[in-house]
This record gives C-alpha cells, structure tokens and sequence, in this order.
C-alpha cells in the first residue's frame, strides 16, 4: 500500500480538497491571574500569538479517508474548523469541492458535515428520530430521499429501537450512532470526523470503523478523520498526514511512515534452556517478556535476515517471530523526531 | 416556505419535552398564579393608599400588569431559554454546528428551545388587560386598539433585538454568564408606568434597557394619549432595532470564526 | 475551632472574590425591586403629602436602611448547598468531623455579606444623594441594631438552610424558595413599610419571623420604636431564633439519614 501518487480526481478534474499554505493565528490576551494583574491588563492587554497551524498544504482526493494524526494542541482541530467552515484562516487558502468553505455558502454546507465525537447534536430530552426530522427540514432534504437515506443508515447502524427512546436514555456508544446517522442524512460528499469514537468500548468502535468504511465504499464519500485510537487509523486509512505544533509533518501512506520512521523490525524468541544467553549482541532487547518466556529484540529493518540466521544458528530457539514495530510507537516517534519529507 | 418548516420542526421537539417534563410544567404554573395574586395583593395595597399613581388608575395598572405579563411571557418562552442553550452551547461547543447547518444563524439561535406550557401564561396577560380596560370604563377605539397591538409588537421587537445585541456582544468576551442579567433585572422596572421613576431611572428604561418602550408605550397608545409622531417613531425604533441587531450579530458570527480580530 | 474557621474565612473570601463579577450581577438585580418600591411609594407620598404620616423623604429612609439590613441578615445557602445535595458532592462534606452547614455554608454566607457590603457602599453613597432620605442616625439606635441584625441573620439563616434540606427529598426545591421568597417580600416589609399593609395582613406578618427580621431592624435603627416595642421586638427574635434552631435540626437529621438511605 503505498501513498497515492497523485488524488484522484472529482468530475471536474480538481480533488475536493485542495489546501494550500493554510495558517491560523490566534492572538490571546496574555494574564496574570491576580487582581493587580486583572487591573492592569485592563487598561493595557499584552497579547500573544499562538500559531495553531502554520502553512499547511495538502490535496485529498475524491473517495480517500486520510488520517489525521498529532498530540494534542498539534492543530488538528483548528484545521478541520477552517475546513468545515467554522474558522476563518490568517493565510493562506482552501477548496472544498470547489467552495471556500469559510464563506459558508448554503451549497456548500449541504454538502460536507462535521462529527465532534465530545459535542452533542442531538436534542437531549426527545428520541433522535425527531432530531432527523429537524435536520430534514434544515438541511431541505425531500422525503423520498430522507427515506431512501434513513433506510440506507439503519442498515448499516443498525438504528433499530435505539432512535425511538430519548437520546439521554442512550448508551454513548448508541448516541454516537445516532450522531452519526444524523450527520449523514444529508448525504455530504466530504466528512470531518473529529475524534467520532472517543471514549467508546472496543466493539462500539469497531462498529463504527465498519460503518465509515461502508459508507466510504457505497457514496465514495472523501473522508479526513482525528483519531487518538491507532485501531481506527489502521483499520480505515491508507493515507495519513501528521502535524505537530501546526506545521505538516508528513504526509503519506501509512505503511511507508513505519518504514522511514522506524526501519526495525521486532524478532520476539522463544529460546529453550537459555536464561541468560547474551542476546544483546544481536540488537536491543526490549524490556518486558510474556509470561512463556519470549523475548524480544528490536533490530534494523536491512539486517533481519542476516541476524535470523545468526539466531537460528548459534542459539537454541524453539520459536521465532518477525513483526512491524507497533503503530502507536511509529507515531510517536513520529511527533518526536525532527522529519522532512 | 422552509423557515415554516423549520419551525415546525423546532415546535415538534419542544411539544415532546413539555410532555416529558409536564409535572415541572404544573408546578411553573402554580408559581406564576402565585405571583400573579402577589402582583394583584400589591396593587390593591398601593391603591388603599392613594386613588392614582403617576396619573394611572387601579385599573389602568392593571392592564399595564398585562402588558408586562405578555411581554415577560414572550421573554420566558423564548429569550430565557435560548439564552441557557446559546450560553451551554458556548461552553460546551456545540454551538459549532448551529453556524454549520444551511440555515440562519440567529433564526436558529432564537428557536432552538422554545418553553411552550408558559402559552398559558398569555392567557392570563390577555385577560388582565382586557378586564382592566373594562374596569377602567373607557371604550377603546379600534385604531386605539391597533396602535396598542402593533406598538407591543414593535416594542417586543425592540426588546427582543436588545438580546441578540447582548448574546452577539458575548463573542467578543469570552466571559459570558451574565450576558443578559441587566435585562432580566430591569425588566421588573416594567410593572409600574414609567412616569412613577425618578428621571435617571426613566431614561434608562425607556433609551438605555428599554423595558418601558415595551410596557408603558404600548398602554399609553391603547389610551390614545400618543401623537401619531410619536407613535411613528416608536414603530420605527422597532424596525431599526431589528436591523441593526441582525447586523450586528452577522458581526459576532465573523468574530466567533476569526474573521475580524 | 476558632482555626477551623479563621482558615475556612480565607478559603471562603479567596473563592467569593473570584466570583466577584456575578456578583456584581447578583447586587444588580437584587437591587431593583426595593428601587422600584421606593419610587412607587415616594411618588404616592408626593402626590397626596404624605401616607399614613409618612412623607417622601421618609419612604428614602426606610428604604435606604432597607439595603442595608437586607444585605446583612440574608442568605444565599440555597445557592450553596441545593447544588451539592442534588449532585451527591455533599457525601464527602458529611465524612468531615465537623458540621458542613454551620461551618462551610455559615462563613460561605458571610464571605458572600462581606464582598457584598463592600460593593453596595458606592451604589447606597449615589442612591443617597439621589434619593435625599430623612436620615437620623443616634448611637444608641445603632447599638441596639447589632445584637437585632444578628439574630436575624440567625433565625433566617436556619430557616433558609432547613428549606434548602428540602433537596434531599424533591428536586421542586427552587420553586419552594420561590414560594418563600414571594412570602417574604410581602411580610418582612420589603414591598412595603409594614404599617401600610391592612389589617388583616398585618396579623398574618406578626405571626410569621420575617418582619421581625426586617421590619424590626429598619425600625429599631430609625428610632421609631418605644422601649416597650424594642423589648417585644427582641423576645419574638428569641423566639423565633429558637423555632428555627428546631426546625433546623429536625430536618437535617431526617434529611441526612434519607441521604444515606439513597445512597447519592
């Protein structure tokens, strides 16, 4: 799998998403806390530039779920907020389907939509059914489409019962659906998701993963997702691009990050009669040991089958295993190394 | 027309959380009838003092209760609430998706909750002025009658600009918990005529917090006592209010996305 | 015990002054009825002389007093402790060894006095120069106010703090502080000097504590009181200071054992 060497192109030839040089500025007072200090910076208010995102450029193309990864404060949010619409950028300049999404123009807002898996949509009191009806007359969907729609929705989500009881009385797993349902009816072309499935249990999440990825496949819907659980990157996106303190990091397939990034690989042994048998000398042995005894040694990428040998050779294994270092630590490193493209 | 069905909408949620909330319902009433015979205690004390106050009879203040009482009710079905959900909203964010959604902004800013079983309460403001006008004796002319009704309209218009002015205003501070207490606190200045407060006081709920413009106004077109001048200027206060109001939040909206900084 | 609340006295004023903005906004809106009143009976007084002997610049008087005692006397305990009940953060108040409302509410309330008189001092200096009242203050009044203002922060204080227990049983405990607000604006002297109300309703004010908190205190400062009144005046205090402390405990045994049995 590797990066798309260009995006594929809409109809019209140009991707639906074309970002270039993008920057956010924020200017916040800079206070003390205090009362002297609320008094002074009363009659004089020190600001400070916070640079949230700085000249960030990327092309998406039509049909691609990209990930969109950093620590937190890296920009993310700041980004898809200026993507979706709702933050206006210092410089530089984006199309969305061919509309600059900070105008907000009601084509393009029937269009696209934004999922904050920490906000609430949905009306608290009554069931989500009668939130889709709201969302049907704003957005200005007709009913033949509204139910070709909802019908497409509920099966994928399985909505079932739950759009019928007061969304209060819901699960979070089960609300997250009803988020979701209620964001698509519409039937948006491009999806933020900004962290859709925070704070959900391991098979809710997965639920959700296969949704998206259902939904990404029958609408060919472009999709650009946060997440902090490596299990959604992994599962749905082929492409990511990584951002820390508002600059573009990298921006390519994720397979190939792992291979720049960390060009190691883990042989985990399982050695018979050999407690101490100086396994340094063949890479770094990781801390840590299951409880059958395994061991494991991180070891660069070029010489693993010149240290496997070596292994098999000299040593009495009884099991050996080759495998990529985790995503969670390729990211990181990735946050934490100086890299350029 | 879709607002229309937005607003539909809007009202089927709110018919359904009334409905789940209607014992709190029954006890908002109760309290309301209780201070509605608070209101009437007070006035029959202040009237077995005196036979006027500033010019007015028992019975005109009577009507004025109800004219404060229909424009409290407008405040307690939409302002108040609204104020809660834009104020949660701020915090919490999701007041994000209102500025996404194909619609307008301050529209939807001023319908999303809509406390529907305090209707009941315009009931009761109807009746208080109409049993005052009838104790009051005087036989008010049908365009008496249309000047009282469009100069409510036109004052209900003004108060409610002056909140989207305060809520608008919130997107340039970012403390916002008592973004509209000066209006809710003032709006009991409205239960007396205008002519009863101390000059500062008057000019500060007829031009500042314009409560009076809203309660006194109205009434004193109901008993004819405006000059067509004044009446005109009046509803024309009306309709600049609501311009500049809706500009002026069309300006919060850019502050709120970091158009203007 | 003195530590206890020297130390909860710096906690408490630290934190009130934090929210020194609301309140700001709570001291607005506080303020506008006893305005509202005051001009409503100054322009009756005006018209017609003076009302049952009472002139214009009287009605300033007593309504400039009225600031005074009201802030001093009243309390906010339900703004406190209904929030805590009704969220189940007052479990942890109920480990501490010492009592959560007669210490952490009581000097909370004080605090919130403290900031709040401090606040009011500049609006009350305006509102005189406004409104003009015929003001004569003598020592002797004043002394006598102290131990007067004190128990009726007393007796309202545990009135308010029982009320507000009510939370352990129903959430409606707003609209029951509503109901008692509405009460003690008519019968403590707030709309009116109680002397205007008619008869009837002048039995029912001295069958209730609110005018003895109030009423009681404005009079006793501007010296229209005879000894004999003064003297009744401090027994109901007494009395009522009593009732209240009865009250007061009845309810938080009951409520704080129907808490445990909840479980919040």
């Amino acid at each position: 799998m590797a990066r798309p060497a260009s995006p594929a192109f809409g109809a019209n030839g140009t991707p639906p998403i074309v970002v270039e040089e993008l920057s956010k500025t924020y200017k916040v007072t800079d206070r003390e806390g205090g009362f002297g200090a609320a008094v002074r910076s009363f009659f004089k208010r020190k600001f400070k530039d916070v640079r949230a995102v700085q000249r960030v450029s990327f092309q998406i193309g039509q049909g691609e779920i990209v990930g969109f990864l950093g620590p937190n404060g890296a920009g993310k949010t700041t980004t898809l907020k200026m993507l979706s619409g709702l933050l206006y950028p210092t410089s530089g300049s984006a199309q969305v389907l061919g509309y600059t999404p900070w105008e907000r123009q009601a084509g393009y807002l029937r269009s696209m939509t934004l999922v904050m898996g920490q906000r609430n949509r949905l009306a608290w009191d009554v069931p989500a059914a009668d939130s889709f009806l709201l969302n049907k007359a704003i957005y200005r969907i007709s009913d033949d489409e509204y139910k070709r729609s909802f019908q497409e929705l509920d099966d994928l989500l399985e909505l079932g019962p739950i759009i019928r009881k007061p969304v209060r009385n819901l699960s979070l797993g089960e609300r997250m659906k009803c988020e979701l349902a209620a964001s698509l009816l519409h039937r948006p072309s491009v999806l933020f998701l900004d962290e859709p499935t925070i704070g959900l249990d391991v098979g809710a999440q997965s639920r959700i993963r296969a949704f998206l990825k259902e939904y990404n496949r029958r609408n060919g819907a472009t999709i650009i997702l946060t997440s902090h659980y490596m299990a959604d990157v992994v599962a749905l996106c082929e492409r990511v691009i990584i951002i820390h303190h508002g600059e573009l990091r990298y921006d390519g397939g994720l397979s190939e990050l792992s291979r720049r990034i960390a060009p190691y690989k883990i042989i985990s042994v399982h050695l018979g009669g050999c407690d101490d048998c100086a396994l340094e000398s063949y890479g770094v042995v990781l801390p840590g040991e299951d409880e059958t005894g395994k061991k494991r040694l991180q070891v660069p990428a070029d010489q693993v089958p010149a240290i496997t040998a070596r292994l098999l050779a000299e040593q009495p294994v009884q099991d050996l295993t080759i495998e990529d270092p985790p995503i969670e630590d390729v990211i990181e490193r990735a946050f934490n190394e100086p890299l350029r493209n | 027309m879709n607002a229309l069905r937005i607003i539909g909408a809007f009202l089927r949620l709110n018919v359904q959380v009334a409905l789940a909330y209607r014992s709190e319902a029954v006890v908002q009433i109760l309290l309301n009838l209780m201070w509605l015979a608070w209101e009437l205690t007070s006035l029959a004390i202040i009237f077995a003092n005196t036979n006027e106050l500033g010019g007015w009879g028992p019975a005109e203040l009577i009507a004025l209760l109800g004219v404060w009482r229909l424009v409290n009710t407008m405040m307690s079905i939409i302002v108040w609430p609204n104020t809660e959900k834009f104020n949660q909203g701020l915090r919490d964010g999701s007041l994000d998706y209102t500025f996404l959604q194909p619609a307008n902004s301050q529209f939807l800013v001023s319908i999303t909750r809509v406390e529907l079983w305090r209707l009941w309460d315009f009931v009761i403001a109807v009746v208080l002025i109409v049993v005052g006008l009838g104790m009051s004796g005087r036989v008010a002319t049908p365009v008496n009658i249309a000047t009282f009704l469009a100069l409510t309209v036109s004052g209900a218009a003004v108060l409610y600009s002056l909140w989207i002015v305060m809520i608008a205003v919130t997107f340039w501070f970012t403390r916002f918990d008592n973004n509209v207490t000066i209006l809710a606190a003032l709006m009991d200045a409205g239960r007396f005529p205008a002519q009863v407060y101390p000059f500062w006081l008057r000019l500060l709920i007829t031009f500042i917090i314009p409560v009076a413009v809203a309660t006194t106004v109205p009434l004193q077109g109901l008993r004819g006592e405006l000059a067509w001048w004044e009446i005109a200027g009046f509803l024309a206060l009306g309709v600049a209010a609501v311009l500049l109001s809706s500009r002026l939040w069309k300006a919060g909206v850019r502050r709120y996305s970091g158009a203007s900084s | 015990m003195f530590q206890i609340f020297r130390r909860l006295w710096a906690l408490n004023w630290a934190e009130q002054w934090q929210y020194r903005a609301n309140l700001l906004m709570y001291l607005l809106f506080w303020l506008v009825a006893p305005i509202v009143y005051l001009a409503v009976w100054t322009t009756v007084a005006r018209t017609q002389g003076s009302v049952n002997g009472l002139t214009a610049s009287d009605f300033a008087a007593y309504y400039m007093v009225l600031l005074v005692v009201d802030v001093l006397t009243s309390q906010i305990t339900i703004h406190v402790l209904a929030p805590e009940i009704q969220n189940g953060n007052l479990s942890n108040r109920l480990l501490l060894p010492v009592h959560p409302v007669l210490t952490q509410v009581l000097v909370n309330n004080i605090a919130f006095k403290a900031l709040n008189l401090i606040a009011l001092a500049p609006i009350w200096l305006a509102l005189y120069l406004l409104f003009r009242p015929a003001l004569n203050l003598s020592v002797l009044y004043l002394a006598l106010a102290v131990p007067a203002l004190v128990l009726a922060f007393g007796i309202l204080f545990l009135l308010g703090a029982a009320l507000t227990l009510v939370a352990f049983w129903t959430t409606r405990v707003w609209a029951l502080w509503n109901f008692y607000s509405a009460v003690f604006m008519l019968f403590a002297g707030h709309f009116v000097p109680l002397a205007l109300l008619p008869p009837l309703l002048q039995t029912i004010a001295k069958a209730l504590p609110f005018s003895y908190t109030l009423y009681f205190p404005i009079q006793l400062i501007l010296g229209k009181l005879a000894p004999q009144e003064v003297a009744i005046n401090f027994g109901m205090q007494i009395v009522w200071l009593a009732l209240a402390c009865v009250i007061f405990r009845v309810t938080w045994r009951a409520g704080v054992r129907q808490f445990s049995a909840v479980g919040a």
